[in-house]
């Protein structure tokens, strides 16, 4: 739901509820308690999931990620004027949307992935970058997976008949079953690299 | 106090606790900034989550 008739929705709600606040005994009739059920329970239940929703779509974008101070590097890795930091040359050439950058290549990260615990590393995230001492560098909780990379890149021609993946037929099923990661074989393993950032030439957008 | 005081006390205070959550979910909506989600989770869901509550409990409850 768009945040701006999600705000109309809230302003509705309170309104709603306002009434059943300035007149309670309107809630003596049968009709008067399907309001207040509806304005007590029922709104605010929906109002919460929705906003809930639209808070981790927003967290999706780009801008939101790095707007901690650990990621500036990784920021400007999508900038490297050189075309094999994969992060940068997929940026710049709209391979992922440029808004959400980050998250098209870590569905997984945190907040994203199904268990508790790795929600709960996000929030960790927020404590640590307000309240702790950020850390230097950071990485990844697991190996990047190549299900990222797959889930573009599965069935373009590109990848299924690139000269290296189909070499032998090991290579393509490994890569395929996450056995021969991407990035981290050899092939593909120049990604963010920010501990060079001061030593690359770095590409501007046209204005 | 009668039953139907009872209840209008308990039905504004649920009335206050979730408008003021859903006003904390206005204001994170509009604040662009990861702090926000905090603020929804932590102040707005809480509260809003205590007005529920409070009214569920004044169904059930018996003044006397």
């Amino acid at each position: 739901m768009p945040t701006v008739a999600l705000l109309i929705l809230l302003i509705i709600m309170m309104a709603f509820i306002a009434v059943i606040m300035i007149r309670p005994d309107i809630t003596a009739a049968r009709g008067g308690k399907i309001l207040a059920f509806l304005g007590l329970f029922i709104f605010p239940v929906f109002a919460g999931f929705a906003g809930l929703g639209s808070h981790i779509e927003r967290s999706k974008q780009t801008s939101f990620c790095l707007s901690c101070h650990v990621m500036e590097g990784y920021g400007q890795s999508l900038r490297v004027d050189d075309a094999s930091y994969i992060p940068a040359v997929h940026y710049q050439n709209n391979r992922v949307p440029r808004d959400e950058a980050c998250y098209t290549c870590h569905t997984d990260y945190t907040l994203y992935s199904g268990a508790i615990k790795a929600k709960l590393h996000g929030l960790k995230h927020l404590y640590v970058q307000y309240l702790g001492t950020p850390p230097q560098s950071i990485k990844l909780y697991s190996p990047y997976n190549n299900r990222e990379c797959l889930h573009c890149h599965l069935g373009a021609r590109s990848f299924e008949q690139g000269a290296v993946h189909t070499a032998d037929t090991q290579t393509m099923a490994d890569i395929k079953s996450n056995k021969l990661s991407c990035v981290s074989s050899g092939c593909h393993s120049t990604v963010h690299n920010v501990a060079n950032l001061n030593k690359v030439k770095f590409w501007s957008p046209a204005p | 106090m009668t039953q139907n005081q009872f209840i209008s006390k308990r039905l504004r205070a649920a009335g206050i606790l979730i408008m003021l959550g859903l006003l904390v979910e206005a204001l994170s909506l509009i604040w662009n900034h990861p702090l926000s989600f905090v603020a929804f989770l932590g102040i707005g869901g809480l509260m809003m989550f205590a007005g529920i509550i409070i009214y569920l409990v004044s169904l059930v409850s018996d003044p006397r």
